[in-house]
């Protein structure tokens, strides 16, 4: 497929038995609908961006308007709060306190725990690094919310990026699940057999051996098969493949896309040569 | 098209003896071949060098020749190979491409990897997924489906290369007794169809169901060829380690218990019903 | 061809050159020790000139794309579902200071080559981030994605050389040998580190320095020192192998580079934290006295090595576990098993694969 081509994903336009409705994930909102690699590159430039900006105001207004504002208009704002919140969590947490406390060289103390002190630079640098952190949380919530994987695999594919790179992308995603199934069931294999998997950390780790080792060994051991199987179906042809749909694109979108990269550029070139105050 | 081994001998990479020594075998078309035989006695190196997998898949090393319709295609790629022969294996999750979410995508994947125009992609996917009658599947994740179901959905995906053969190494050997049903029926529709397969099993049972002819192989050798009825009637074999079908072991049973021939004919003509 | 490679030069210099201008101006006390990531970074930017090279010359990436036959590409999500499921579950879970986030990383490197290591651990923290989905979904993984690549690169080099392939029954004196040399570069190692990093920031056993966490700390890792020399010395023995000693060089070594070049990303992106097991030892030593970005050098010079050493071990025990005939048939594969029985070579009629 030449890079470029729209593909039809029709509601019920299959034309006699052409492609099945379902194919092609449509969202619920407009923002869902936009091309993946749109999005993506959204998230991406987010979270640059707020590490190039640092301070407090800038990534605050980046997470306003790149991560809050799409996220209403998408519809999944909630979500979002409560899933970057929930994922940012433990970060959050470890860089406010040892940032508020550990922070070399404060000098304005504002109280104590014992031998460790909490100083005003610490408290202002924290909440920088958690501005920065929650930002790239949110963005790259927002784009998981928003896209399904498999779609930005295929816009890519449909770009240029060989099939085994896109199979890698995709089989990962499909890889991890599965070896946690795999896992719990080995799990209540061995515990039927009578391991223990409670108890001090050793005896935990101890507990560990018996599980990891045959999920290791024998995701590998499946290895030659399933390579067989993809020589069977003719995925060692040289070239591209048809692909049954893509992602639309459109010429505004990618102009966003452009102006997006431009403008981190622009953001980085200012911070490099020192033209925005840190 | 007619599948043809010559003279053919095959050993793994690694080993020091080959797996299958000097095999004539002549496939031709529109006939489905049982092929029974013990553990490592060849079965799978056998259905691995006629789909062309062996050697060019897994290495190792090969004498005689292959040949469909008489042309040599020791030279040909795999992919060029697999839409003239499709092979299935026993283990129905590994067949699964591990890249697809839909039953329907699962089936396009071998002609999409092929680049054939979309058009021929859709209307080779939409005749396989009926011929195995699959068509209420089209939307399911293949990776929650019973082994049976992805079983049918991996022979789908073969046929969606369109192969003149199909080569099953124990299709049903790690199914439960639904799943060998359904892959057993779908069998026995594609060879009624007219198909050309090439099936490895234990289940005798099923063999006698679907194939004309049953191949004997034991220690890399071909044994026994011949018709279905005979060769599975035939005492050899239990000899090799395979247990003949049930109305096989029946008919036996009854002319050592006394049952008078007439009896035991009619007995053999129920069961084979 | 060679242009190819000229182009890769050009691209490693123009980033040296543009890191050193570039650190030079956002000069922290310790900006040099950024050489590592520097040199990381401009291996990275060579590997694409290459590439795009080659792109320009055949349209294609012929010459890389030929080292990922079929088996790496299936067994590469696999080992980036390992360095998942063993990274966030097992290590945050019992929250020690350690990552264990590359073992398939290492195991890809060590199985099919040092580029498709590379891209498996490049590979391996994007799609963690972007697009493995919450609850797994690494929220800080993707700027390490570069180090994730040195890693494996390296294990794949490291296995190419043969350091992978089991040696057991080695002979005593082999053993003797070979330990002593290991436990040496360790030791330089170590020493390097220490006086590197450690030394002008505080000194563990000052009796002048009253924190008692500090004396405890200090007597902590020096026990973990000798706890480390006893149990490589009692494996040696135990297992005469001597490729116990060309792991734990390769481990540390790896360990070293990794935290090299992964502290500066570390402090200047996140100052330090990574909401691990090991933000507790960046606290540590930040309460020391240690301005940010030496404290997360000296995290990392303690954690990153423990980790890959660990990592290196886990490999090499799946290796050995892992039947011969497997492992061959992968492109490093004969780099990893005891030179055995000669399979017959091709004679008379029989041949290989042609198609």
């Amino acid at each position: 497929m030449a890079g470029g081509e729209r593909l039809n994903v029709g509601a019920g336009q299959d034309r006699g038995r052409g492609v099945p409705g379902f194919l092609g994930r449509r969202g619920p909102g407009r923002y869902h609908r936009l091309n993946p690699l749109t999005k993506a590159t959204l998230a991406t430039v987010t979270a640059i961006g707020a590490v190039v900006v640092g301070g407090l105001l800038g990534p605050a207004l980046l997470v306003a308007a790149a991560v809050l504002l799409p996220a209403l208009a998408a519809g999944v704002l909630r979500r979002l709060l409560l899933l970057a919140g929930l994922l940012a969590l433990p970060i959050a947490i470890s860089a406010f306190v040892v940032n508020l406390f550990f922070f070399p060289g404060g000098a304005d103390v504002l109280f104590r725990v014992g031998p460790i002190v909490a100083t005003a630079e610490g408290l202002g640098f924290a909440l920088e690094i958690l501005a920065r952190i929650l930002a790239i949380s949110g963005a790259v919530t927002l784009f998981y919310l928003t896209t399904h994987p498999a779609d930005l695999v295929v816009d890519l594919e449909r770009r240029g990026v060989s099939p085994r790179l896109a199979f890698v992308a995709n089989a990962s995603v499909q890889a991890v699940p599965a070896m946690v199934e795999r896992a719990a069931q080995i799990t209540a294999a061995q515990r039927a057999r009578g391991l223990d998997t409670e108890g001090s950390i050793w005896r935990r780790v101890r507990g560990l051996v018996p599980i990891v080792a045959p999920v290791i060994l024998g995701s590998i051991a499946e290895v030659e098969e399933r390579t067989m199987a993809l020589e069977a179906r003719g995925f060692t042809r040289p070239g591209r493949r048809t692909l049954l749909w893509a992602p639309r694109d459109s010429v505004p979108e990618a102009t966003v896309r452009w102006l997006m990269l431009a403008g981190l550029a622009g953001l980085v070139a200012l911070r490099a040569t020192g033209a925005w105050p840190g | 098209m007619t599948l043809a081994l010559h003279g053919v001998g095959y050993r793994y990479a690694g080993a020091t003896r080959p797996s299958l020594l000097d095999v004539d075998l002549v496939l031709p078309h529109g006939e489905v071949v049982g092929l029974v035989g013990a553990s490592e006695a060849g079965k799978t190196t056998l259905c691995l060098v006629a789909s062309g997998l062996a050697p060019r898949a897994i290495g190792g090393q090969i004498r005689g020749r292959v040949t469909l319709d008489d042309e040599d295609v020791d030279a040909w790629p795999m992919h060029r190979l697999s839409q003239r022969i499709g092979i299935g294996f026993q283990n129905p999750a590994n067949q699964l491409s591990q890249v697809t979410e839909s039953v329907f995508e699962e089936v396009a994947f071998g002609p999409m990897n092929l680049g054939l125009p979309r058009d021929e992609v859709l209307e080779r996917t939409w005749s396989a997924v009926d011929a195995l009658r699959i068509g209420p599947l089209v939307e399911r994740d293949p990776r929650r489906l019973s082994g049976g179901q992805q079983q049918l959905v991996a022979i789908a995906g073969l046929l969606a290369l369109g192969p003149d053969h199909l080569v099953l190494d124990e299709p049903t050997a790690q199914l439960d007794p639904a799943g060998t049903r359904l892959v057993a029926d779908a069998i026995a529709r594609l060879a009624t169809g007219g198909a050309s397969i090439l099936v490895a099993e234990h289940k005798t049972d099923l063999l006698l169901d679907v194939a004309a002819r049953v191949i004997a192989v034991d220690a890399g050798w071909i044994v026994l060829d011949g018709p279905a009825a005979e060769v599975l009637a035939d005492p050899a074999i239990e000899v090799l380690g395979v247990a003949p079908p049930a109305a096989v072991r029946l008919t036996r049973e009854a002319e050592r218990g006394g049952v008078p021939a007439a009896a035991r004919a009619r007995l053999a003509e129920a069961l084979a019903k | 061809m060679a242009l190819r490679w000229i182009a890769a030069l050009i691209g490693f210099a123009l980033v040296a050159f543009v890191g050193i201008v570039v650190i030079g101006d956002f000069s922290a006390e310790r900006a040099a020790d950024s050489w590592a990531l520097v040199a990381a970074i401009g291996l990275a930017a060579a590997f694409v000139a290459y590439a795009a090279t080659e792109y320009f010359q055949t349209g294609g990436f012929g010459s890389i794309a030929r080292q990922f036959d079929l088996r790496t590409v299936v067994l590469v999500p696999i080992a980036i579902a390992i360095n998942i499921i063993l990274g966030a579950a097992v290590a945050n879970a019992l929250k020690i200071p350690i990552y264990l986030d590359s073992i398939g990383t290492i195991l890809v490197g060590a199985l099919a080559g040092p580029i498709a290591g590379a891209l498996t651990g490049f590979t391996a923290n994007l799609v963690w981030q972007y697009i493995i989905p919450p609850p797994f979904q690494g929220t800080v993984a993707a700027p390490f994605a570069i180090v994730a690549a040195v890693i494996g690169l390296m294990a794949g080099l490291f296995a190419r050389a043969g350091w992978l392939r089991p040696r057991p029954n080695s002979s005593g004196g082999a053993l003797l040998i070979g330990g002593l040399v290991a436990l040496g570069i360790v030791v330089l190692l170590a020493v390097y580190a220490y006086v590197r990093f450690y030394t002008d920031a505080f000194e563990f056993f000052n009796p002048d320095n009253a924190d008692p966490l500090f004396v405890i700390l200090g007597w902590l890792i020096a026990g973990l020192f000798v706890a480390f020399i006893v149990g490589f010395v009692a494996l040696l023995v135990v297992r005469r192998d001597l490729t116990v000693a060309y792991v734990t060089v390769a481990g540390v070594l790896t360990g070293m580079v990794a935290a090299l070049i992964s502290a500066p990303i570390s402090a200047n992106l996140f100052s330090g934290i990574t909401g691990s097991g090991t933000d507790f030892l960046v606290a540590a030593f930040r309460q020391a006295g240690s301005d940010i970005q030496v404290a997360t050098f000296q995290q990392g010079l303690l954690s990153d090595p423990v980790d890959k050493l660990v990592t290196f071990f886990v490999v090499y025990l799946v290796l050995t576990a892992i039947a011969r005939r497997t492992i061959a048939r992968f492109p490093q594969g004969e780099r990893l098993v005891e030179a055995g029985d000669a399979s017959a070579g091709e004679g008379g009629e029989w041949r290989g694969a042609s198609g």
